[in-house]
């Protein structure tokens, strides 16, 4: 996707966003009872408005700069794009890593969360790691951070709802 | 003189000067893990210091407040995650240093230049505590309004290549942070009936997913793109800034420790503001100020003298009328009373020789920061020697433990995710990061000044009209948007003239 599509298409998805943005605002928040008091939209709403202007001057100022020529892909650029669609990927999976990490922390607790979390990131992210090392780095993790966090300083870590073991 | 010695005499025990280097080291480790903020040390410190006495029980509370400021220099040079907010803007050159295989030098000026903004402030927070605390005091919502405004107005200097993608950035960071309930009508605003969402997104969940998410999915996307590691760990010597280099920074450090100060002696307004406006201060009277960015050291001068001259400049309305100006100050005031040290206009007169050994106690705080730091540089550059996807795997750990542990509330470790996604995908689009953290910092202050000061005056906008110290931010933030448009509209004139030429 060249950088002229590219900004195109945030502009609108901007401006499709600041629309819904600002629709929801004045629909569920009310609005000030004057003499003073603007109220919990003003600002909301402001905000809304400021970001359809902008994204409404990028649509515009992209749509009047040259469009660059159409023609056979560089090399460079499909093999950019290649990397490009390959790290979109690994950010789905370490996002989804992620939400199972928080779904787990409350459920199985830190101690059992953290290792599958590590497993999985690894598993999912890393590819060509040794099995000792995976391992290692689950449970190495997992002990260092409960001795350091909980035991050494004293901040709460996650107890299980479904499991508990401290 | 005789409270000089006395304050020595109260200072300078095994007990105090010990519990003085404890709270820094705790500050140290919680300022420098993203996410364990030092008001929880702070607040965790608290209940040891109960069957102290009162010198080395505030000194301890001191220590980790100047440790914690301190400490967030660290995740943001070595890792690019600011350990905390006020840490923020060093990310900016100090990261690319780490990159350009510095990062000793950008750890070691940091926390010299951190030590220089404390002391500066302390000093003046010593000699004028009467007079500052009454400009400060002067600041009502009007002129903190217009003083937040001129510090929005420094995204045009954070933008990059784009002005306009830098204010929708700003834009997009002050709209995340409407969401929740309202802090003056107490409205939920944008909750969509979730429990969740009525405490809004708190600000450190919300820097972790925009600087650490995207570090671990760029870690994980292409291990061996780190092409500067070899350069970094062939220079991992821990090499400290010389004295001359310092000494060629002493006017920009003196100008940010005075901007630090004078802020963090307004209550409500605090250390990301001072590193933020330090920051495009040193930007705009630069030289070079497209090297900003890249690695300019002047980028981490700046940011890390004025955030930590804050301190000094907090205890000014703290000690004189009891005023905390933010959470951590808050905690150090229960401490000060607990420990049946009244803050007001009687405290000299009733505890002249414990404020002294407070004061004290502060350089004592530095000098142990000082050290444990310019040790632990030897330490912390190691940590580039680690693979950076294993180092990923390590800062994914510890940002979830980081944002669970503000609320314990696993809901935070999905806005964590939600907002790391926004970010990489703004970055994929080449829209800057930093001004949606300065719109998050600011916006809510912004807000509620402005609906303060509106509520105060009827409605009438000659509430700012009528104040000079509003009228001169004002101007002040005109005359940076006024300079950043024509800086744009420059390059582009000159291009079309020499097009015009060209043609002609």
């Amino acid at each position: 996707m060249t950088s002229h599509v590219q900004n195109l298409l945030l502009g609108v998805v901007l401006l499709l966003l600041s629309g819904a943005w600002t629709w929801l605002v004045i629909d569920t928040i009310p609005a000030g009872f004057g003499d003073g008091d603007i109220g919990a939209r003003a600002f909301p709403m402001a905000f809304g408005l400021m970001l359809a202007g902008l994204a409404s001057v990028l649509i515009v100022k992209t749509t009047l700069a040259s469009q660059p020529r159409t023609g056979a892909e560089p090399a460079a650029l499909s093999e950019g794009r290649r990397h490009g669609q390959a790290a979109w990927f690994v950010a789905l999976k370490v996002l989804t890593v992620i939400v199972i990490y928080g779904f787990l922390l409350e459920r199985v607790g830190f101690v059992l969360a953290t290792p599958v979390a590590v497993f999985l990131v690894m598993i999912a992210g890393l590819r060509g790691q040794s099995a000792l090392k995976i391992a290692g780095m689950s449970l190495g993790l997992t002990a260092g951070c409960w001795l350091i966090f909980e035991k050494l300083i004293g901040i709460y870590l996650a107890n299980g709802t479904w499991i508990n073991i401290g | 003189m005789d409270l000089f010695f006395q304050a020595l005499s109260l200072a300078f025990t095994p007990q105090a000067v010990g519990a003085i280097g404890l709270g820094s080291l705790v500050g140290l480790v919680f300022g420098s893990v993203p996410g364990l903020t030092f008001t929880v040390a702070l607040a965790l410190a608290l209940p040891i210091t109960f069957g102290m006495e009162p010198v080395p029980a505030i000194g301890m509370l001191l220590g980790t407040y100047v440790g914690g400021m301190t400490g967030g220099s660290v995740s943001a040079i070595l890792l690019g995650i600011p350990g905390t907010p006020s840490a923020a803007a060093t990310v900016l050159d100090g990261h690319p240093m780490t990159r350009k295989g510095e990062a000793s030098i950008a750890l070691g000026t940091a926390v010299i230049v951190s030590v220089f903004g404390g002391i500066f402030s302390l000093v003046v927070m010593i000699v004028s505590v009467d007079l500052v605390s009454r400009i400060a005091i002067s600041f009502g919502p009007a002129e903190i309004f217009a003083l937040v405004l001129f510090g929005m107005s420094t995204i045009c200097g954070l933008c990059g290549d784009s002005l306009l993608k830098g204010l929708i950035s700003g834009v997009l960071g002050l709209m995340i942070m409407t969401v929740g309930i309202d802090a003056i009508d107490g409205i939920p605003r944008m909750t969509f009936d979730s429990v969740n969402l009525l405490q809004g997104v708190n600000l450190l969940v919300a820097m972790i997913g925009l600087f650490a998410v995207p570090f671990i999915i760029e870690a994980f996307a292409d291990p061996s793109a780190d092409q500067s590691r070899p350069h970094r760990i062939a220079n991992l010597r821990a090499r400290l800034p010389s004295p001359s280099l310092l000494f060629s920074k002493f006017w920009l450090m003196i100008r940010c420790s005075a901007l630090g100060t004078a802020i963090g002696a307004i209550p409500g307004t605090g250390g990301p503001i001072a590193s933020f406006l330090a920051y495009d201060n040193a930007k705009r009277f630069s030289k070079d100020p497209a090297s900003f960015g890249k690695g300019n050291i002047d980028g981490v001068i700046a940011p890390e003298t004025a955030n930590n001259a804050v301190t000094g400049g907090t205890l000014i309305p703290l000690l004189s009328l009891g005023i905390p100006g933010d959470p951590a100050t808050a905690i150090v005031l229960a401490g000060l009373m607990i420990h049946g040290i009244t803050p007001g206009p009687a405290l000299f007169m009733n505890h002249a020789g414990e404020i002294y050994g407070m004061y004290v106690a502060v350089i004592i705080a530095y000098v142990w920061v000082l050290g444990m730091q310019l040790i632990g540089v030897r330490l912390f550059v190691h940590v580039l020697r680690i693979p950076r996807e294993l180092l990923a795997v390590a800062v994914m750990v510890l940002c979830a433990i980081g944002a669970y542990s503000i609320r314990n509330s696993a809901f935070d470790i999905f806005a964590m995710g939600a907002i790391g996604a926004l970010a990489y995908l703004l970055a994929a689009v080449r829209v800057p990061i930093t001004p949606i953290v300065l719109g998050m910092v600011l916006g809510p202050t912004l807000e509620n000044e402005f609906r303060t000061a509106m509520m105060l005056s009827g409605g009438s906008m000659d509430i700012f009209l009528s104040s000079p110290a509003a009228l001169i931010f004002f101007a002040l933030a005109l005359l940076v948007i006024g300079y950043q448009f024509a800086g744009e509209l420059r390059p582009k004139r000159n291009t079309q003239d020499e097009a015009g030429g060209s043609n002609g």
